[in-house]
Parts: C-alpha cells; structure tokens; sequence
C-alpha cells in the first residue's frame, strides 16, 4: 500500500490542479507591459521591441513596449519600481539604472526610485564604449592620447551624452584610471554629443560601437580603445584598456530586462525561461545583428553578479565626479 | 549634372512603384492627421508610428517616416489658423495672422496660401537638398556652440518685430518666457532646478504644452467669458481661394520663407523650431504695412508656414549626407534605418543610391501628394467653424489634452498646458502678448545649454565667441542690429510701433 501513495498523491494533486492553477499558474493570462524609459529609436527601444516580439512568440502572450521618459530615464524607472509586482510590468533597463539614485544622493535628494527596487530578470546585450576620435587628430593609439592628456591637463575635451550620463562615466572612469584630466563638454544627448565631435568642436568621445562604425569605416573617426574586458567582435585591431593597463577602466552600455522586486519568484522563474527562449529565436538574432549589438545573455545568479559590479564601479564613478561646482 | 539628373531618374523609377509610392501617400496622410490633432507634432508623430514601420523595409519605412514629418508641418497650421491652437512648436506664429484671417472669413484663405507654400517650400528645398546636401552638411557640422550662441542672440531680435503693441509688454512675456525656460534639470551640474520634485518637470516646460495652453485654452476661455458668443463664421464657398492681391502678397514671403527656412533647417540642433518665429519677423521688417502684423497679414502666414515646411528637408541634409543625427527627428529616422540594417553614414549616398535617390523623389512625390490632399480638405476644415461653440469648444478641450498627453504619455503635461491656459487668458485680459513667452521659452535652454558648453570649450574664456569666424560675424551681424536700432530710435524717436500703439490707444478713447 506504502508505494502506492505517491499515485494517490498525484491523482490527488491533478484533481485539485485544475481549481488552483487559474489563481496561481496561469501566468500570463493578460498582456505583458515592456517600460522603456527612453524615446523611440535609442538603444533600450530598439531592444526592447525585438525582446517583446520574440517573447510573444514564446509565452503565446502579447507582450507591447510602451515608452515611458522623461528626467534621463528616471520617469519610467521610477513608474516600473512602484508598479504592481505581478510580472505584467517589466522594464527595459540600461546602465544608468544604477548612475540615477547615485547622483539623487549626491544632490540629497529624495532618490526618484531606489536600484534594490527591481528583481533582474536578464542581460540582453552589453556593449563596451569604444574611444574615437576624428581622424585627422594626432593621437594614433590610445597610449599617445593619455601621454597627451597627462602633458596637457584640462586641455582635451569630450563630449557626452550628459552629466552623468553613461558616456561622461565611461570617460570618468578612464580619467581615473589612467590619472588624466580630461575637459568635459556636456550636450543633451548621445546625438549631439557625435555631432560635436564630428564638427570639431571637441576632440574625444566614448560611443557605443554601433553609433560610430559607419564613421570609422568612411575615415571621419579613429578608434583608439575599448572600455570592454574583450576586444569588440567589429574592431578587431582595437585594443582594450585592460590591455594598455588601465583594468579599471571597464565600462559597458548595457541593455537588461527587470521586474519589481517582490514579482513572485515563480512569474520571475517563467520570464527568465521565456527570455532565453527568446533570445535564442532566429528572428531577434537577426534583429540584434542589423542594430550590430552583439547579444550578450546573463541570467539569475551570473547576471546579478554583473548588475552588482558594475553598480559598483558606477557609483564609485559617480562619487568621484560628486557635485560639479565644488571642483572649481 | 548629368549624373544627378540620371540619379534622379534611378530615384523616380523607386518612388513611383506602386508599393512605395503607397507608403508615401499613407505617410502624408497620416502625417496631416497628426499634425491636425492639437500638440500632437512630427517628432510624436513619428516616434509614436516608428514600431509600425519595423516591418517594412528600409526604403519604404524612411519614405513613410519622411512623409509623416513634412505631413505634419502641412497640417499644424490648419488647426493653428481655425482654432488658434498651434498643432505644433512651429506653428505657433502662424496662430497670429492665420487666426486674425480666419476671424474675417479668410479661413479658407488662409489655409490654402499656407498649402501652396508649404508646398513650394518642400519642392524647392527638395532640390536644394539633392544639389547641395554633402558640402552643406560639412559646413553646417562647423556649426558648434559658439556660433549656436551667436545665431540666438540674433534670434532675440526677432522679439523686437514680434508685437503688435506695446514694446515694454512683449520684452516683459520675453522675459518671463526665458524664466519659464530656466524649470528643469541643469545640463551642465546636473541639478534639478524648480521641479519642486515632480521628476517629470527635470526635463523642463515643454514647448507643445505651453503653446496649446497659451494660444488655444486660453482663447476658448476667453470666448467663454464674452457675454454674447462671437458669431459663428460662415465660409461660402467662393470665399474659400486666395483673392488675387492675397496671392500677390504671399509670393515674395513664400520665397523667402523658403530660403531661410533650409538654412536654418541644416544646422544641427533643434533650430529648425525657430523658423517660423525668423520668417515672421523678417516679414514684418521687410512689410510697407508692418501695423497689419498681427491683424490678419497674409504675410504672416505665408512666411512662417513656407519657413517651417522648408526647414524638414534642410534637417535632412545632415542626416543622408553625414549619418549625423542633427536633431530629435532625423535621430529617430536613422534609428530606422539601423533597425532594417541601413547603417547611416558619410557612405550612404554611394553605397545605398536607391534608398537616398528614392527618398529624394518621394519627397517631390510626397509634396504633390500633399497638396492635393490639403487643397480639397481646406473646404472641408473650414467647415469646422461652422460647429457652434457650446459644441465645438468641449471637443477641441478634449483633443487638446488627448494630445498633450499622447506625446509624452505625461499627466503633468496636461496640468501644464491647463495652467499655462489660465494664465494665457489673465494675461489676455491685461492685453499682454503671448507669443513671446513661447520663442522665450524656446530659446532660453538653447542659448543657455550652447552659452555654457562654448564656456566649458575654452575654459571660460569669452574670447572663443570672436576667435571662431562664424561666430564672430554672426555677433557683427547683431551688434550692427543694435546700433542701427539705436540710431533709428534717436532720431525718429517715434518708429511705426510707439505709432501704431498710439493709434489704438486713440481708438479706444474715442
């Protein structure tokens, strides 16, 4: 009679399933929600709507990307930390999901939305920046460039995407490593901050690798190194920081799925399952392929231990910036 | 020539396959849908159907895009001219003129000068795109933040022609228009200024919300507090056309509109936005009759609307030509070109001909199919006016907020747009003029963003303003501008305006 308890059990369990599971299991059972902090056409966007199609596909689910900005990505952080955590409301995060409550606190403010509010679901991609500049200048590898920069404190400028925006930390960290004073030329976005170096109006930018390779290939810009821990798969000949020996300079712009911490862990154990399936769908490697990102896919513990470092690393970088004005 | 002529024929034979030609139609269409809608302009438009496009290809998705943009500089004057709602940042002066007209039953009127020289802005600015784009898009880059600083400061001259009245009152909304602009996370430290921590207000007062508010709330409340309801205005049909002193009016302004219009289109920056607000002034400088400004000027529609509509295609140029993302609009257009894997650079031209020269084309194509769109529909906008207003106020209310907060998906967009109503009609009330606060609350960040990056380019040193040569005659320019204004006011004491504002003081005494 002992063995055949399991049976009963199970006979038992499949009787009673069916009532329990509409409460419990059938996620999802309505449309998921993709937040992209940031306007239509930047990097989280276009990865956000290839991850929603493929995970559609995978979960049978409509799952819509809905572009929520405002305040460098604080509007739609914020909004996805304080939804309800059911799994219905996910975001699309980048690297600045950790810069944000880092430099709320350097101002005292009240933190628009706190980095522990979210559970990590997934890595999608992580790109290293790569330094450029323009071709005619006369830095030929990134070693000459830091002996100018040593030579000539405060005199090279850069442009970036903002105050501590992704591309100003990727260059705080290298100024750090590297013990250089570079000149820092803010403008209101990663557009215009390629532009300005384009024109000639300053003489460096740390840029995501997709930006600026139609530029590096027609001879305008030069790359003279990555802030990568591998060399990039489409600059070969271009060396890391962590080769010239400057390991602290390691910085990616990376694109990551979240829910909100307390989405229970069986909802966070199917999405994470369905965000595999997903990226492993021909279709979003050929969508990841056209943007020219390489998909670079981290889950559970592993992606936590990335999210950690590099939040890390980032709010070191942004304590050492601290508040602009007390420099001068 | 020769060759550009050819290239010109490779681009024709793209966009007039029935496929594209049909991605064209529905981009102009659906572009004037869009710009109709109160607040709703070509850069929401846009960015809210680029995932519609994610399944065309390349070539079909950017002519569809392109259409929606110059689509919606079409139709943001129609609302601005009916219902004195800017339907978009660049329509805002064509609410002036194209109002006043309305107002007189030259609605119609109004409308169909703004279509044809939309229309001819487009077509002309077209050519100049296809002719001139790499050597432009060279020489705009050189446009860095020291010339930005210059080309603004001379763009605040434009407040000297923009008021009807009285001179201390509209330099008073320019002031408290600039103030407006300071609301918002500083670029330069990254402090949150006036945001009283709402976070939506880090990123400032939005043109759009301001504009509708200002213009279109406020007019409404105003009709609402008349003791008898203005009279309905009935078009009739003959009415509907341009007389021919209209025409004769508008041709010089169109033209020139046009010019300016690409010029300023090209440099890189959201400087297109201020266009219109240049046109309207030049006109009004150049105008033998200056004092109709403001009460109906054809003019005042022709110039601004042309301007507008010729600046997309001069946005373009920088974009097709160098890969460079020149302002919000193209950099959301080469994200849809990455997304079908156009990579967008220096070697678009060679390396993708049909997609640049089709794209060329249909915008010649996509202008026609514009205007044949707009000239039919102006007979059926204008009908619009005959809605009584216990009817037609309510919905235009609903549309207002409806596209105030498609745009950002922001409730505090429409807190804004509702405040800066009321106030618009208490400033109404005190005869105080409200277009300047809209061009002070453009120009404020702008100046304020390039004032400080020029500084943070040359370690604080002014000197950069005169060392670059762009720059420097930019400042000549302005300088000159003062000095002959001041010589002007010394002798004459009395110019047009200290005139005009006598004579309405006079009419209402009398």
């Amino acid at each position: 009679m002992r063995a055949r308890r399991p049976l009963v059990l199970a006979l038992a369990l499949a009787v009673l399933l069916p009532g329990v599971a509409p409460a419990q299991e059938a996620y999802p059972s309505r449309p998921i929600t993709i937040v992209a902090p940031f306007p239509p056409g930047g990097v989280a966007d276009l990865t956000a709507r290839p991850v929603a199609a493929s995970m559609e596909k995978v979960l049978k689910n409509p799952v819509a990307v809905v572009n929520k900005t405002g305040a460098a990505g604080a509007v739609g952080m914020q909004f996805v930390a304080t939804s309800k955590p059911d799994g219905y409301t996910l975001l699309l995060a980048l690297s600045s999901i950790s810069i944000i409550p880092e430099a709320d606190r350097i101002f005292d403010r009240q933190p628009a939305y706190t980095v522990d509010q979210f559970a990590p679901i997934a890595l999608i991609s992580a790109d290293p920046t790569i330094l450029v500049v323009r071709a005619e200048s006369p830095w030929k590898t990134a070693r000459e460039f830091i002996e100018d920069a040593k030579k000539r404190p405060g005199q090279i400028s850069y442009s970036s995407s903002g105050i501590y925006g992704t591309l100003h930390m990727a260059m705080e960290l290298l100024s750090h490593a590297a013990g250089i004073k570079l000149r820092h030329v803010p403008h209101a976005g990663a557009g215009p901050a390629l532009t300005a170096i384009l024109g000639g109006h300053v003489d460096a930018l740390a840029s995501g690798p997709a930006v600026v390779l139609p530029q590096i290939k027609a001879g305008k810009l030069r790359a003279l190194a990555g802030w990568g821990d591998t060399r990039v798969a489409a600059l070969p000949e271009v060396p890391t920081f962590k080769e010239l020996g400057h390991p602290e300079a390691e910085f990616y712009i990376w694109a990551g799925l979240f829910a909100p911490r307390g989405t229970p862990e069986p909802v966070l154990a199917r999405l994470r399952e369905a965000t595999r399936a997903a990226v492993g769908e021909p279709e979003f490697k050929a969508a990841m392929d056209k943007l020219e990102t390489p998909i670079a896919f981290k889950q559970g513990d592993e992606f936590q231990r990335f999210f950690d470092a590099d939040a890390k690393r980032l709010a070191a970088g942004v304590r050492k910036v601290g508040r602009v004005e007390e420099k001068k | 020539m020769l060759e550009t002529l050819g290239n010109l024929g490779l681009g024709f034979s793209v966009a007039l396959s029935p496929s594209i030609l049909l991605y064209a139609f529905l981009g102009c269409l659906v572009g004037t849908l869009v710009g109709v809608l109160p607040g709703v302009g070509p850069l929401a438009g846009i960015s809210l159907l680029l995932p519609a496009t994610f399944g065309l290809d390349a070539t079909r998705a950017i002519v569809m895009l392109a259409g929606i943009y110059y689509g919606a500089m079409y139709g943001g004057s129609t609302t601005s001219i009916l219902m004195r709602i800017p339907g978009e940042a660049a329509s805002v002066m064509t609410c002036i003129d194209g109002y006043a007209m309305a107002r007189q039953g030259r609605g119609g009127a109004a409308l169909a000068i703004a279509a044809v020289g939309s229309y001819v802005a487009g077509t002309v600015s077209v050519v100049g795109l296809m002719l001139l784009a790499p050597p432009l898009a060279t020489f705009a880059l050189r446009f860095g933040p020291p010339e930005y600083v210059a080309l603004l400061l001379l763009g605040l001259f434009v407040l000297a022609y923009m008021s009807s009245g009285s001179m201390l009152k509209s330099l008073a909304m320019a002031a408290f228009g600039l103030l407006l602009g300071m609301v918002g996370i500083d670029q330069m430290s990254g402090y949150f200024r006036f945001a009283y921590g709402v976070v939506e207000l880090g990123d400032g007062l939005g043109v759009v919300p301001v504009a509708v508010g200002l213009f279109g709330v406020a007019e409404i409340l105003s009709t609402a507090g008349q003791g008898t309801p203005p009279q309905v205005v009935k078009p009739r049909l003959r009415e509907l056309l341009p007389s021919r002193t209209e025409w004769r009016e508008s041709a010089a302004p169109i033209g020139r509109g046009t010019v300016l219009g690409f010029l300023i289109g090209i440099l890189p920056g959201s400087a297109h936005i201020i266009s219109s607000f240049v046109s309207y002034a030049v006109e009004k400088r150049l105008s033998r009759h200056p004092e109709r400004f403001g009460h109906g000027a054809v003019a005042g529609v022709a110039g601004p609307e042309s301007a507008n509509n010729s600046a997309t295609s001069g946005a373009m140029v920088p974009m097709l030509a160098l890969g460079v993302p020149s302002g919000p609009i193209p950099a959301v257009m080469l994200a849809a070109m990455m997304v079908h894997g156009v990579s967008p650079g220096p070697l678009l031209i060679q390396q993708q001909p049909a997609l640049f020269w089709g794209f060329v084309a249909s915008m010649y194509v996509g202008n026609v199919v514009l205007l044949i769109l707009n000239l039919p529909l102006v007979g059926l906008f204008v009908n619009i006016l005959r809605v009584p207003y216990p009817y037609l106020y309510p919905a235009i209310l609903v549309f207002s907020m409806l596209g105030v907060y498609a745009v950002n998906g922001s409730v505090v967009d429409v807190w804004i747009m509702l405040i800066m109503g009321v106030l618009g009609w208490v400033l109404r009330k005190l005869d105080f003029e409200t277009a300047p606060v809209v061009l002070g609350l453009v120009l404020a960040p702008m100046i304020e963003l390039s004032l400080r990056q020029s500084l943070a380019m040359s370690d604080g040193h002014y000197g950069i303003f005169v060392q670059r040569p762009i720059a420097a005659a930019l400042l000549g320019v302005a300088l000159l501008l003062v000095i002959l204004n001041l010589l002007a006011f010394v002798r004459r004491r009395l110019d047009w305006r200290a005139r005009l504002a006598l004579a309405e003081k006079g009419e209402e005494t009398s």
